[in-house]
């Protein structure tokens, strides 16, 4: 009786979380032009791949000639675990308005309605283009009702994973609030992780394309033939159909029965994890404590701008989280990054030159540009009612970033000497890389007052109020091609081998007009936007 | 005459609640007759909110034991039915409408469908919310969260409802019609636990008044007796026990300044 009426509750309220995801997806125009974007993006290569699932469900001839079928169905159980883990530990671990929820349905339900929740999220994203693969797969073997088996096998893994996930994520969130340390050294590991795989992800192609021996390696030694088996039996009554084994009938077994019991253990750690308190509690013996006052130091104290960075500086320095943003630089830096360490020592000190140039007016412009509306409205009945001018804060917002990005910017290239670059050519990129910081700077206001985001959201596990993704994108398209652009023509100018032509000449100088002229434009624009802000 | 555990709404038997070496709450006992208006009071960070939590099961106590209408509070799938609960933050989801988050909320509840939507059209009714029952929550202002709020907590007809702050940030009228909704409760037999610092409120409606001061309970009673024992004088008001009674204790504490 109870476990109907939890399995009800817990239907509920998978439904209320998942309508209320739809509406923050679909809740205001930006998110839908930057969902639109997204689906022509990735819908293009969606396109691109249903032809190639086809032709390979037409030329398979077994299940084990399909390319990395064992490995991936050995693996299929893991990685809907190790997803699940990380959702409850990133997104699911606990339930929104849990005083509410708590105080009505019993935990069960609440485990049951997350998890519902994040299985309809996950389709939504992953299952239209996933069942799109499989149906063009399944016509090309000639048998569609492989979608309809395909899902009905995928399910009793997919519920037990999920429930196994779920268990696993919320103990170590336990185990996470017994050591704090671990847990902040998690974060920096998860994000250093993150550029690993971003930078690994440049080779893997090579590998998967070039050794073929290591793919084989892999499919002898990860491979668990039961699982194998078990994933086998949707394609019951296909051509490609393979005898039913004593081992995949136990996999359904086993997954049926761990179910349960995943349940209950997700259930028990719940309730453990939500009824119960932290051992220590931040109190105010615990909390940093600031002694000596306001002062910035020089040169930023000579004027009212270079004190308000000084002030973004420090808050940023105290609540890193807010920078959060800054990683998806990582995926634009990451080719680069691997371009730079397999070049030859012949160009490796113009690569990092270069690069320091590009990642420094990346920085000047992202670290507290892209969103100076959104960061400073909390403040805004105090900022706008002093009679320090929006000139003033535009250009703190501005001097900050520039104290972020042109260290980098100028540091890299004279660091580059030791690596063989001549000092003048050294000299020369750090001089561009100076221009191409403010200019970063510049627009990144610009554009980042012309489009503010307000409401906090979870970003990397921290609630706090982030750009608007199409503006980092934006920003990142035009501040990398313009700073790409300008480092080129430096290196042809320092090698010596540039060509004073009418047509360089015009192209550079719309080159440069255009940098100046839309930077200032932006920044002037900021200023109107900061002058004429009202609380609507 | 001695109370009946019938009789008695809420049992808190030697509560305490620390974090390592830090004490929130201190070996508290409470014997709240059913159908009171009980204020509870304390200064900030004097433990209310730990211990509103403690009550209502959302927190387990270091040791001692809770009891609301005979239920264990560890016993959360039978303590659902009797307790109702308004937190400080009213947990309401913004991208729901208010006769969404209530209809909701009363699914949950198991109350009929029927009965949950006559329920809603009343409170609504008169908690003045009818003409934005369907505008999404993100939209309304901090006085209209607190009543759907508020409304949500008695949905169910709770037979105990604790409520934090529940008059707080509210203009006149609301505050007022939340007093009266408070009062009608209790006429019916609901047991309120009222934790405010709005001390009129507490001396308007309350039957009986504890006061907490760093997790102890320092003073308790009818409003009456707190302000004899303060020794506020003729004419002494509940504010005037309340500062009396907190600062007599903040002058005994061993690390009391001065």
């Amino acid at each position: 009786m109870s476990l109907h009426r939890d399995v009800r509750h817990g239907l509920r309220i998978g439904r209320a979380e998942f309508v209320r995801s739809l509406r923050g997806y679909l809740g205001n125009t930006r998110r839908l032009v930057g969902l639109a974007i997204a689906v022509l993006f990735f819908g293009g290569s969606l396109l691109l791949s249903l032809p190639t699932a086809y032709l390979l469900g037409r030329t398979a001839r077994s299940v084990t000639t399909i390319p990395f079928f064992e490995a991936g169905a050995s693996a299929f159980p893991v990685v809907l675990v190790l997803v699940a883990m990380l959702r409850t530990l990133e997104r699911i671990g606990s339930v929104e308005a849990e005083d509410l929820v708590l105080m009505t349905v019993h935990p069960r339900a609440v485990v049951l309605g997350l998890i519902t929740a994040e299985i309809g999220r996950l389709a939504l994203w992953f299952g239209l283009p996933i069942g799109a693969l499989a149906v063009a797969f399944a016509l090309g073997v000639g048998a569609p009702q492989l979608v309809l088996t395909g899902g009905l096998v995928a399910l009793p893994l997919v519920c037990c994973a999920a429930v196994w996930g779920y268990a696993s994520g919320l103990g170590a969130l336990r185990l996470l609030r017994y050591l704090p340390v671990v847990r902040r050294v998690l974060k920096l590991g998860g994000i250093l992780a993150m550029v690993g795989a971003v930078v690994a992800s440049q080779f893997v192609g090579a590998y998967i394309i070039e050794a073929d021996r290591w793919m084989r390696w892999l499919g002898s030694t990860a491979t668990v033939d039961p699982l194998v088996g078990y994933v086998a039996l949707a394609f019951a009554g296909t051509p490609l159909a393979q005898p039913v084994s004593i081992g995949s009938i136990a996999v359904l077994g086993v997954a049926l029965a761990l179910t349960p019991i995943g349940l209950a253990v997700a259930t028990r750690q719940a309730s453990t994890l939500w009824f119960t308190d932290a051992p220590t509690r931040t109190t105010s013996t615990q909390t940093p404590n600031s002694t000596g006052g306001f002062t910035a130091p020089q040169p930023l104290a000579w004027s009212n701008a270079g004190r308000i960075a000084w002030g973004v500086l420090v808050r940023a320095r105290r609540h890193p989280q807010e920078l959060s943003h800054l990683l998806t630089i990582v995926f634009f830096i990451g080719p680069i990054g691997t371009t730079v360490v397999q070049s030859s020592g012949d160009t490796i000190g113009v690569l990092v030159a270069g690069t320091g140039v590009g990642l420094g007016t990346v920085l000047a412009g992202a670290t507290f540009g892209l969103n100076p509306l959104g960061d400073d409205r909390p403040q805004f009945p105090l900022l706008l009612l002093t009679t320090t001018s929006p000139r003033a804060l535009v250009r703190g917002r501005l001097l900050a970033g520039a104290a972020v990005g042109l260290p980098v910017a100028v540091l890299a290239p004279v660091a580059s000497v030791s690596l063989g670059t001549a000092v003048p050519r050294a000299l020369a990129f750090a001089g561009v890389g100076v221009g191409t910081c403010l200019a970063a700077a510049m627009f990144a206001l610009g554009i980042g007052a012309a489009y503010p985001v307000y409401e906090e959201r979870e970003f990397w596990g921290t609630e706090t109020v982030v750009p608007s993704t199409l503006v980092m994108i934006g920003y990142m398209f035009v501040v990398g091609g313009g700073t790409g652009l300008g480092l080129v023509v430096t290196w042809f100018a320092v090698t010596g081998n540039l060509v004073f032509t009418p047509v360089f000449l015009g192209g550079f100088g719309t080159y440069l007009l255009l940098t100046v002229g839309v930077s200032y434009g932006a920044y002037r624009y900021a200023i109107r936007r900061y002058r004429r802000y009202v609380f609507d | 005459m001695p109370s009946t555990d019938d009789d008695i709404a809420i049992r808190a038997a030697e509560l305490r609640k620390s974090y390592q070496s830090e004490v929130a709450v201190e070996r508290l006992s409470l014997a709240i007759p059913t159908g009171t208006v009980y204020g509870f009071l304390g200064p900030n960070g004097a433990g209310k909110t730990t211990t509103m939590r403690l009550l209502t099961g959302l927190t387990q106590p270091t040791s001692g034991s809770v009891r609301v209408r005979g239920v264990d509070v560890a016993n959360r799938r039978a303590l659902a039915s009797h307790v109702g609960y308004l937190p400080e933050t009213p947990p309401l989801y913004e991208e729901f409408s208010a006769r969404e988050q209530l209809e909701y909320v009363a699914d949950l509840r198991d109350v009929p469908l029927d009965t949950a939507r006559d329920r809603i059209d009343e409170y609504l009714d008169r908690f003045g919310l009818t003409g934005d029952a369907d505008k999404r929550i993100e939209a309304y202002s901090k006085g209209m969260r607190q009543k759907t709020a508020f409304i949500q907590s008695v949905l169910h007809d709770p037979d105990v409802l604790f409520l934090d702050e529940p008059t707080s940030g509210l203009d006149p009228r609301a505050a007022r019609t939340i007093r009266g909704s408070i009062t009608d409760f209790a006429d019916r037999g609901t047991t309120v636990f009222l934790s405010t610092h709005i001390l009129p409120v507490v001396d308007a409606i309350a039957d009986e008044v504890g006061v907490l001061f760093d997790g102890r309970l320092v003073a308790e009673g009818t409003p009456t007796q707190v302000q004899d024992r303060a020794e506020t004088g003729e004419g002494g008001s509940l504010e005037d026990a309340f500062l009396a009674v907190t600062s007599q204790h903040r002058t005994d504490a061993p690390d009391a300044e001065g």
